[in-house]
């Protein structure tokens, strides 16, 4: 083996011992810090009607975002409440009954799509199924 | 010319990165008798990064409050994803820096390294080592275990025998008239934030000293081994005849740091549980004190002594005492002779020093 050669295979073998260690160390640290993985998803959320009177809104947790649920003239409608422009939580603007973002004035109507300001897409309506009395979210 | 280099010319002519690298490491010389145990400074600095970075991870879920942190223990040691691994690095790691930290010690000790003109380098270490000390002590009850909980009791219930004040002292080092919650806050600022920057500044310090005095000529292998500083002025110790910094020592203290790390790695791996007594797994109760609770073995010399002296005043004042001596040993023995055993007065103190150091630990650990 010629000296140019031993020094290639030293270097190669160098170079992949330093890559080993890298993976090593980085492969737990990004496990460490990952997001942990909650079982929320699919997770149907109930909530009884006497909750939301006429003209309320009520915001809860569904798979781990904000959402919200609203009832208007004997219409019900569920909601995300992340604005689709920068990710604020919208509110409930009962006088008006439309959704507000507090953030840059986005407006919704109550069936989520964009009445007017700068969101670029209507909030996500969610499933939902009423029975005995209360309203079932998934 | 490929874009790498091209790269490295740009930064070149703009701070003179090739004569700080050649004078720094190719221009850097060391003396030809230089041996493995000045590799110990390096070996230090590589704990300490560990202990940072661990210490950063572990804070992403530790939680400070009395009420969760051991909960919050326990989620990283058995719920996140390689938790065990960090908490377990960070935990062996402060014991072994320890360890390192009196291997440099004693062989700055043996080799007269803390003789004329080192006298602030060794006060800087002396003060690091306290330093390094102080945040183990005060890691030691962030896990708000039993062991943790009731051996922080110990530890700061031996401050209360310092005369006249020392009550008050116990209840504003632990925030309250005994630990609880108010002394985890205060612990915990401590242990990540004041002591860790106290301890950056003054390794920082420490290098400096390094550089202005140079490094020391071991008294091996000569037939002169009496310190040549004479004190008429300021004089940087070179080895103009000596071995370069890079790449011939700079691989001996690989060789050494890894030979460390292969320590490291086979007691978090093979030996997890060394320094976690059954005690570690409980969570404080501060109405049940544990059966034989014991500091950290570290520690353990000084509790022994506080045990077996008459008075804990007396103990606290021979530990005093010990601890001044050291601090100030390099304007006490003013000996130009270097080499341990042309000092037999030195090395029959000093012999006799750790034997009593580790026989307290022994018998402290079997009490």
């Amino acid at each position: 083996m010629n000296t140019g050669t031993r020094r290639r295979f030293l270097a190669t073998s160098l170079a992949a011992l330093l890559a080993g260690t890298a993976g090593a160390v980085l492969y737990p640290l990004l496990r460490y810090l990952a997001p942990r993985r909650t079982d929320t998803a699919q997770q149907a959320v109930r909530i009884p009607l006497a909750e939301i009177p006429d003209g309320t809104a009520k915001f809860f947790d569904f798979e781990g975002k904000p959402a919200v649920l609203v009832s208007s003239k004997g219409k019900l409608a569920c909601l995300s409440a992340v604005c689709t422009h920068l990710g604020c939580i919208v509110q409930w603007q009962k006088d008006r009954e439309e959704f507000r973002c507090p953030c840059h004035g986005g407006r919704f109507a109550i069936d989520g799509t964009v009445v007017s300001g700068p969101p670029p897409r209507p909030l996500a309506r969610l499933p939902f199924t009423v029975a005995n009395g209360s309203v079932t979210v998934g | 010319m490929n874009p790498l280099q091209k790269l490295h010319t740009w930064i070149d002519v703009r701070i003179g990165i090739d004569a700080l690298l050649k004078k720094e490491l190719t221009g850097y010389l060391l003396p030809r008798n230089i041996n493995a145990w000045y590799s110990l400074g390096s070996i230090l600095l590589v704990l300490f990064s560990i202990q940072v970075l661990t210490g950063i991870l572990l804070l992403v879920y530790y939680v400070p409050d009395a009420e969760k942190a051991f909960q919050s223990v326990t989620f990283i040691m058995n719920q996140v994803p390689f938790g065990w691994l960090f908490r377990t690095c960070h935990a062996v790691g402060s014991n072994l820096m320890i360890l390192a930290l009196f291997g440099h010690l004693l062989s700055v000790l043996f080799m007269g390294s803390y003789k004329s003109p080192r006298e602030f380098n060794w006060l800087s270490g002396f003060v690091l080592f306290n330093l390094v000390m102080g945040i183990s002590l005060t890691g030691y009850l962030l896990p708000w275990s039993q062991l943790s909980f009731w051996a922080t009791t110990v530890a700061t219930n031996s401050v209360g025998v310092v005369p006249v004040i020392g009550e008050q002292l116990v209840e504003f080092l632990r925030g309250a008239k005994s630990v609880g919650p108010p002394t985890l806050s205060r612990f915990f600022v401590l242990h990540v934030v004041v002591i860790p920057a106290t301890i950056a500044g003054m390794i920082g310090l420490h290098l400096f000293l390094l550089k202005r005095t140079g490094v020391s000529l071991p008294p091996f292998g000569l037939s002169d081994t009496r310190n040549a500083w004479r004190g008429e002025q300021y004089r940087y110790e070179d080895h103009p005849d000596g071995i370069p910094f890079f790449p011939n020592f700079a691989l001996r203290d690989l060789s050494s740091i890894l030979l460390y790390l292969a320590l490291f790695g086979t007691v978090v791996f093979f030996l997890p549980n060394l320094f976690f007594p059954a005690q570690a797994f409980v969570p404080a109760d501060p109405f049940q004190t544990p059966d034989r609770i014991k500091p950290e073995w570290y520690f353990l010399p000084n509790y022994q002594t506080l045990r077996i002296l008459p008075s804990e005043l007396l103990g606290l004042a021979v530990q005093g005492a010990a601890m001044t001596f050291l601090a100030l040993l390099p304007f006490i023995d003013r000996g130009t002779e270097r080499h341990p055993l042309k000092r037999p007065l030195f090395l029959t103190c000093c012999i006799c020093g750790i034997l009593t150091f580790v026989g307290l630990m022994i018998w402290g650990h079997y009490s």
